[in-house]
């Protein structure tokens, strides 16, 4: 009994910790390498906007100037100098973009490449508590959804904030108490901001958990597709997938149903405030403005919004992206549940000597997998490990190579507690062939040195012919070179098993664990590779956990593995000789041959 | 075009109400001149005319115009988006179904991660065109039309001097997206390597650990993390070439209006108001030609994405469905008549011949790679033959519509995939509806219903992708139960107790012995115990058989199969057994 997933494609997950501001500093931690070429880039903007804003002015001066008067050498100084403005704001705009790209993609990379870094440090529990794809959207779509914000969003909140003070600035010094007035909006929106803001949120919090959803149904469905095919699931799987589609496309209509309420607010708002200015305004003439300061105010007081829209803009950008946010900075404070203790040693080079101590172990605190197991392996010995499946033979080896912490008792190696090593240290030292045979995409020479990255192309080839996989490998039209992918194509489940043998015994381990590797190996190809391997596994200590017995037969030791508990303990010989369970088990698998 | 054209099989749907929501894009942008109209109303009229009582007047229009304007926006926002999103739904349907029927060989070539960046970055590229670039490049065009068409009203030859420049900038444009159009095929391609190196890292995570390859994984993916950075630099580094450079050209038209309507102003053949009305209205030139470089950068990552998209959804399947359908289930009378097959490396299996009658058991044992899987998926069709013909029910599998064809087979393939559902609804996965009580027969069948009870939340637990949190031996029995529960003509067994103990096994062999009536059973396996009662023994060997016939018969023989027994039986102590 395992760790049980907790997840599944069509269950939104839930939310550990909201969004909330200390999040929003992470983000800024991100952005902080870069505020020097922000500061430029705003210092640029600025001197675009100056450019920009010369235009109407050099038009005004030609239509009420140069034009009435003839002058056609005064017209064409007026036209150069706005061809220059020109040039100007065009070379400012190269600038911004070029440092806009830089800097939003960059914080991308960061943030992604600290989640997948992360990621890796994360235990099976993890992985094995919810669909692989609700992993893979959070590393790569919810990253990208970032990049808006952080490129053109902060940017332009800087600009926007600076206009709207140097626009205000105009206003208070033409007129305190209009300026005064021209604010009443202020308070009114940020009352609408708060309404919709709530919705807002739980709508985009809403619709990432259904692209969460969406990105898991599809994933597992390409997974399995073959198992689907084959139980002709597909029409089923056809409505499954509408209804999560369908979730998504709902919650994102809802989403927008909020979204866009700000827009309209804004400008509402706006017409509001400005037509407050100029009642007040109109009846302030004489009496405390003059009509030409009052002509002046109302030109500001409509450029005074446009920034107030664009930073409600920058606001609902945030709001959109904290539901991702949230998700991102909940993935980096996972804890991983294994980890080095703070003052872990490396684990020296080792020979090889295995004890386990009244090791108590469960998956979850409620189970005990493993109950008081005790034993001994020298380097160099073969440990057989049997038992009815489920006894707990792949949690033994699983311990050892710390995939979980044990609840009491100790597990040495050369008398070293693991606990007390660095975990890298102690993985390198084990080659390890799980039950299931991963192939990663790539070649099949690839593959093979995954065990051992600074192995020679010589090196590789011989871990395959001692594991007997020579022979299929060179059949190939491109041997070595030959692509595969993680669904394996073409590869026969044994030849998996025999690729994935040779990555292990590659990595030159003092102790190599054998789950159920040669399961899918044919008895001829198994023996064969018995003979290969004998020297080669002479100085390892090696675990096997297999059911056929001619696998097994020949090990140092046999534990008899059932209900978390090691119930017999001994060579084949002792074993058979005391007439308990693995006699019991020895002699049933031939019993059932009527033959004999 | 081809990509456009594919896209508007989708969108003409909603011809109506999309033509409906450009004629409200228009009204807003007509509805737009309102206000700067007003506010100089006021000024004039108002400031200047000291007719205060049009005020109220003036003002009550202005916001009744921003109020009609602000809701006519939102509306077609909305209409806008929601037409997206059905495009889009009925886009990821059609990409669904296609993945659906896609052959074995189409997988086995494809990495997940490059499906995966068709159906979500592919779609949102999609997506952000339908509702937003389409009316964008609406509104533009028709903004730009409505001024050229007002400004030739009012004087041809100043209109033709400044749209002088237009060629220049169409010459750009087109530069523009001439260039920028591969980078975002190399972005969107560099996004599936990065979902393919997440996707990979996240599946295979326990080898990762294993081998305590972290940091190679992290260098792995900083690789392709970084080229996605560098993919979007380059795609920048065209758009600071052009857009500076359109921007800038939108204001040379301001230019040359102002340059040669001040000439032809001085030299008397336009009016100073002719000027004025020409200078109010320049912006609606300068402002579509400055958004026409960020809507070709959109068109492009839409044509790289749809691309894309659409040649997925036109990937033929090999296997084309037969029409024979019949009314009731398939006999499983089966004949592999010379069968030949080919993954395009070798032949992967050769002359291969036999007949198996309902009621009997074919057990198909030989070296690993020998071609055991490869005979069993040409009988499901996943595969077509390369020469020869398999039969099932007395006619060529390629004549039997696919799925009364593989309704009749229940197959528990040798590598298990279980999904992250529950107990229950991975047994039930090939008969949604089955009730409660035929999911747990299955299970006792398959001697997994005890196990089940002992996990805390029996039936109902859920199991995780590919099933980890089980054994291999549980993994194993599910999936028979999975496939037991279809109660199949034809019942295919892949490997399917190589995890499972002896005893366990000799159970479930007891239990498909007693159900077996009027099926046939396919069992392919690497224990003597598991193939020696089959009625036809077949020994594979480089895809060939070697040897057939029963236990007792291969025995005799003393070829390849008495060789295995010997070696998992020969050195067996009979006297053991006294005591039993």
């Amino acid at each position: 009994m395992n760790l049980l997933a907790r997840n599944k494609f069509n269950v939104d997950e839930e939310l550990e910790t909201p969004f909330n501001m200390a999040h929003l500093k992470r983000l800024l931690v991100y952005v902080k390498p870069f505020k020097t070429q922000i500061m430029i880039t705003v210092i640029i903007m600025l001197i675009a906007s100056g450019a920009n804003l010369i235009g109407p002015y050099l038009i005004k001066q030609a239509i009420d100037k140069e034009i009435p008067s003839k002058n056609i050498a005064g017209l064409a100084i007026l036209a150069g100098i706005y061809l220059v403005a020109l040039i100007i704001t065009g070379i400012c705009m190269k600038f911004r973009i070029r440092m806009m790209s830089r800097i939003g993609h960059s914080v991308i990379k960061n943030i992604r490449k600290d989640l997948f870094t992360h990621l890796q440090n994360l235990s099976f529990s993890f992985f094995d508590s919810r669909p692989h794809g609700k992993i893979l959207v959070r590393v790569v779509n919810y990253v990208n959804s970032l990049s808006d914000l952080l490129s053109n969003g902060l940017i332009n909140l800087i600009t926007d904030l600076f206009s709207l003070l140097v626009i205000v600035g105009f206003m208070v010094s033409i007129n305190a108490k209009l300026a005064i007035f021209a604010m009443a909006g202020f308070p009114i929106l940020a009352f609408v901001i708060f309404l919709i803001k709530n919705a807002q949120r739980k709508a985009w919090q809403n619709l990432s958990n259904k692209q969460s959803n969406l990105n898991a149904y599809i994933h597992e469905s390409i997974n399995g597709i073959k198992i689907t095919q084959a139980f002709v699931r597909e029409e089923e799987n056809k409505k499954i997938f509408d209804g999560v589609s369908n979730g998504y496309k709902t919650s994102w209509l809802k989403a927008v149903r909020v979204q866009f309420l700000l827009w309209p607010a804004i400008e509402n708002i706006s017409v509001l405030t400005v037509s407050l200015i100029y009642v007040i305004g109109v009846s302030m003439i004489g009496n405390g403005i003059t009509v030409g300061a009052l002509v002046a105010f109302v030109g500001y007081i409509w450029m005074f919004w446009t920034p107030l829209a664009n930073i409600g803009n920058f606001y609902n950008a945030i709001i959109n992206a904290s539901a991702y946010l949230e998700r991102i900075f909940e993935m980096m404070d996972e804890q991983p549940t294994i980890s080095d203790r703070p003052n872990a040693k490396e684990l020296p080079m080792i020979k090889g000597a295995v004890e386990f101590d009244h090791v108590v172990f469960g998956y979850e605190s409620s189970v005990r997998n493993l109950n008081q197991v005790s034993f001994r392996a020298n380097p160099g010995e073969t440990i057989a490990i049997v038992g009815p499946t489920g006894a707990g033979k792949t949690t033994i080896v699983n311990l050892l190579s710390r995939f979980y912490d044990i609840e009491s008792g100790e597990i040495r190696i050369d008398g070293i507690n693991i606990e007390t090593v660095t975990i890298a240290s102690l993985r390198k030292q084990m080659g390890v062939m799980l039950q299931d045979p991963f192939i990663f995409s790539g070649t099949i020479m690839d593959n093979i040195r995954y065990g051992r990255l600074d192995a020679s192309d010589e090196e590789v080839i011989e871990a395959a012919i001692a594991v007997q996989a020579h022979p299929f490998i060179n059949q190939l039209k491109q041997g070595y070179y030959t692509e595969v992918n993680e669904r394996g194509s073409m590869l026969s489940n044994g030849q998996r098993q025999l690729l994935s043998f040779a990555r292990a015994l590659l990595a030159d381990p003092k102790i190599l664990i054998l789950d159920e590797a040669t399961s899918s190996i044919d008895t001829e190809t198994e023996l064969a590779l018995q003979k290969g391997l004998e020297t080669l596994l002479a100085d390892r200590t090696s675990f096997i956990i297999a059911h056929r017995l001619s696998t097994i037969q020949n090990a140092s030791k046999i534990l008899y593995i059932d209900k978390g508990m090691i119930q017999e303990e001994g060579t084949h010989d002792e074993l058979i000789r005391r007439r308990g369970l693995y006699w019991k088990l020895y002699t049933s698998h031939y019993s059932s041959l009527k033959v004999i | 075009m081809q990509s456009m054209r594919w896209a508007w099989q989708y969108i003409r749907k909603y011809k109506i109400r999309m033509i409906f929501g450009l004629a409200l894009v228009l009204l807003v942008s007509a509805l737009n001149m309102a206000n700067p109209y007003l506010a100089g109303r006021i000024v004039d009229d108002v400031i200047y005319g000291e007719d205060r009582n049009r005020l109220w007047l003036i003002l009550g229009l202005m916001i009744g115009f921003t109020v009609l304007r602000t809701i006519v926006r939102y509306g077609y926002q909305l209409m806008f988006e929601s037409i997206s999103q059905k495009v889009i739904f009925k886009m990821r349907e059609h990409l669904f179904d296609r993945l659906m029927g896609l052959d074995f060989s189409f997988y086995d070539r494809t990495k997940t991660g490059e499906i995966m960046a068709r159906m979500t970055g592919d779609m949102e590229a999609i997506r952000h065109f339908t509702a937003w670039t389409i009316y964008m490049i609406f509104e533009n065009v028709t903004i730009f039309i409505f001024a050229v068409t007002f400004m030739f009203s009012v004087h041809v030859p100043l209109t033709l001097a400044i749209l002088a420049v237009t060629p220049i900038i169409g010459f750009f444009a087109f530069r523009l997206s001439q260039d920028v159009k591969p980078t975002f095929t190399e972005i969107r391609n560099q996004f599936a390597k990065l979902n393919s190196v997440v996707q990979e890292n996240i599946s295979g995570n326990r080898v990762v650990k294993a081998f305590a390859k972290e940091h190679y994984e992290i260098e792995k993916f900083s690789n392709e993390n970084n080229a996605f950075m560098a993919k979007n630099l380059q795609s920048a580094k065209i758009w600071e070439k052009y857009l500076p450079v359109l921007d800038s050209l939108a204001g040379v038209l301001t230019v040359v209006m102002i340059l040669t309507g001040g000439f032809m102003v001085i030299s008397g053949s336009l009016t100073i108001g002719e000027l004025v009305m020409f200078n109010s209205l320049i912006w609606a030139l300068n402002n579509p030609i400055r958004s026409a470089g960020w809507l070709i950068n959109d068109v492009q990552r839409f044509i790289a994405s749809a691309e894309k998209v659409e040649e997925l959804l036109l990937t033929k399947s090999q296997i084309k469905n037969g029409n024979h359908r019949i009314g009731q289930e398939i006999e499983a009378d089966i004949e592999f008549d010379h069968v030949y097959f080919s993954y395009g490396n070798g032949l992967a299996l050769a002359d291969i011949s036999f007949t198996a009658k309902p009621g009997q058991t074919i057990a198909i044992i030989g070296p690993t790679g020998s071609g055991k899987s490869t005979l069993v998926h040409l009988l499901s069709r996943f595969y077509d033959v390369t020469d020869g013909a398999i039969k099932v029910g007395g006619r060529d599998v390629k004549e039997w519509d696919l799925h009364q064809l593989r309704s009749s087979m229940g197959m528990v393939m040798q590598d298990i995939f279980l999904f992250s559902d529950t107990i229950e609804g991975n047994i039930a996965y090939g008969k949604p509806d089955a009730s409660m009580e035929a999911v747990q027969l299955a299970a006792r069948q398959a001697e997994a219903n005890d196990f089940i009870g002992m996990l805390p939340e029996g039936y109902d637990t859920i199991v995780g992708e590919r099933g980890v949190g089980l054994s291999g031996g549980q993994k194993q029995r599910i999936a028979l139960a999975r496939a037991l529960l279809k109660d199949p003509k034809i019942l295919i067994l892949d490997d399917t107790t190589s995890s499972v103990d002896m005893e366990t096994e000799e159970r479930i062999q007891k239990t498909l012995n007693s159900i077996q009536e009027g099926k046939t059973c396919f069992i392919i396996a690497h224990r003597i115990s598991s193939v020696k009662e089959a009625d036809l023994i077949l020994v594979l060997n480089n895809g060939r058989i070697i040897e057939r016939g029963t236990h007792g018969e291969l025995l005799s023989q003393k070829g390849y199969y008495s060789h295995v027994f010997q070696n998992q039986y020969g050195n067996f102590d009979i006297h053991l057994m006294a005591g039993m």
